[in-house]
């Protein structure tokens, strides 16, 4: 083998790609030739290096949430297609008609019920956000470095509110998913305990006065000014409810 | 194999066995994806996009190496956005002589030192990414010659002949970088 020959076969020597025929005259070669030997060092000592010491970029808790999501949200896109492909036009014209009538009533009730899809979303952020690693993507007591955090982020500009003096601190801020759409989740303290404060813009979709309980969860939900709020804690239900009493006087309009 | 995973009720199995086969690799996805677009943000939304892409796909998907496939995936929809992001920069250019030329000078125990996190990571960036993906693929994600070659849809020979010149460029640029800031 020349050293031309032996050169190119370095990387896949040490990378273990070589048939065996391969292997054999490589090592003949490098026995016999320093120079060869020297370059093979030096290469085995770049491959350590980057195994070694090159950084490995993790994926954010966040983003398997915002997979999931999409992944979801894909599914009830296909299914609206699909359901308005099938049909054939004169079938769509008699469906609308009945279609009206249900969404009157379906608009009544979900103003006066409380929408417990949305209250379990929030339960499940929660929980999950108590798992490992997931409570905060930015950890501050601050509400000057919460808030901007957000910003970029987000479509809107969540107001942070700091309750530390009254017992409940600010701890930190995150991103999540609610009702298929980005939201800041604010969280604070209570001893051991945490509360996710979700807030996003009402719209046209105001959430109102929402009391919901599920296995020791409280999720409690209001609007004002312009942003609907999701209170949500395994904390006792008084306690939860005094938090979010203070957050309502706190909170202030949006600046114009 | 999968019936109708887009109907109804089989929609919400056919994407729990989804994410049950793909989620999985969702570090090494963003790591290729990182490496390839340097900065979160990009990374992040491809993908996003890509396990969007595979989903759409996962019907037509008939068994196989489940993460060839999916990297391919990830890999194509990185290319795409790096044309898009970047198609106003030049690369840039690499003289391969001078370069590696200055490789002899440099003793071993010296090396190792100058190897560190961060001129390894800036060596990397400095690639182009054909090159910079080898590396990345084959030493921070294990794959072999053959499984990137799958996942680039690029011979062999190729992946091996780009990978020891990834490598050749990224031990010059760790050796010139470090002359430059120990010359005054």
């Amino acid at each position: 083998m020349k050293c031309e020959e032996a050169a190119r076969l370095i990387d896949p020597y040490l990378d273990g790609e070589l048939d065996l025929t391969a292997c054999v005259s490589m090592e003949e070669h490098l026995a016999g030739c320093p120079a060869c030997r020297a370059r093979l060092e030096a290469q085995q000592a770049l491959i350590s290096a980057v195994r070694d010491e090159t950084p490995s970029f993790k994926a954010s808790p966040f983003l398997a949430t915002r997979i999931r999501a999409s992944l979801r949200a894909e599914d009830s896109v296909a299914k609206k297609v699909s359901w308005w492909a099938d049909l054939p036009i004169t079938s769509i014209y008699l469906a609308l008609g009945s279609m009206l009538g249900l969404i009157a009533v379906a608009v009544f009730l979900s103003s006066s019920a409380p929408s417990s899809q949305l209250a379990q979303e929030a339960i499940s952020d929660h929980v999950r956000s108590l798992q490992v690693n997931h409570l905060m993507d930015v950890a501050s007591t601050d509400q000057h470095t919460v808030k901007p955090w957000f910003a970029g982020k987000l479509d809107y500009s969540p107001q942070v509110i700091d309750l530390a003096s009254s017992g409940y601190p600010l701890i930190g801020g995150r991103l999540d998913v609610l009702d298929h759409r980005y939201v800041a989740a604010i969280i604070y303290q209570r001893r051991q305990h945490y509360i996710n404060l979700f807030t996003w813009p009402a719209d046209k979709s105001p959430l109102g006065n929402k009391d919901y309980e599920q296995n020791n969860y409280h999720v409690l939900g209001w609007t004002k000014n312009g942003m609907n709020y999701l209170a949500v804690s395994e904390l006792g239900e008084k306690e939860l409810r005094e938090f979010a009493e203070m957050i309502k006087n706190q909170i202030v309009p949006p600046m114009e | 194999m999968v019936e109708d995973p887009h109907g109804q009720g089989g929609d919400r199995l056919a994407r729990q066995r989804f994410e049950e086969v793909f989620l999985p690799h969702l570090d090494a996805a963003y790591n290729l994806a990182r490496w390839l677009l340097r900065n979160d943000q990009d990374a992040e939304d491809c993908v996003q996009d890509a396990y969007l892409r595979a989903y759409k796909a996962f019907p037509r998907f008939r068994g196989g190496d489940g993460k060839a496939w999916f990297m391919t995936i990830v890999r194509n929809v990185c290319y795409t956005a790096i044309k898009k992001l970047r198609s106003h920069e030049t690369p840039e250019h690499f003289d391969e002589e001078i370069h590696c030329a200055a490789d002899d000078g440099m003793k071993q125990g010296e090396f190792q030192k100058k190897a560190n996190a961060e001129s390894l990571q800036k060596g990397l960036d400095k690639l182009p990414p054909e090159f910079r993906e080898m590396v990345v693929l084959h030493d921070l994600e294990g794959h072999s010659y053959k499984e990137i070659a799958a996942i680039a849809g690029i011979p062999i020979g190729t992946v091996m002949s780009r990978l020891a010149r990834a490598r050749d460029r990224l031990r010059a640029t760790i050796i010139a970088s470090s002359t430059k800031e120990n010359s005054p």
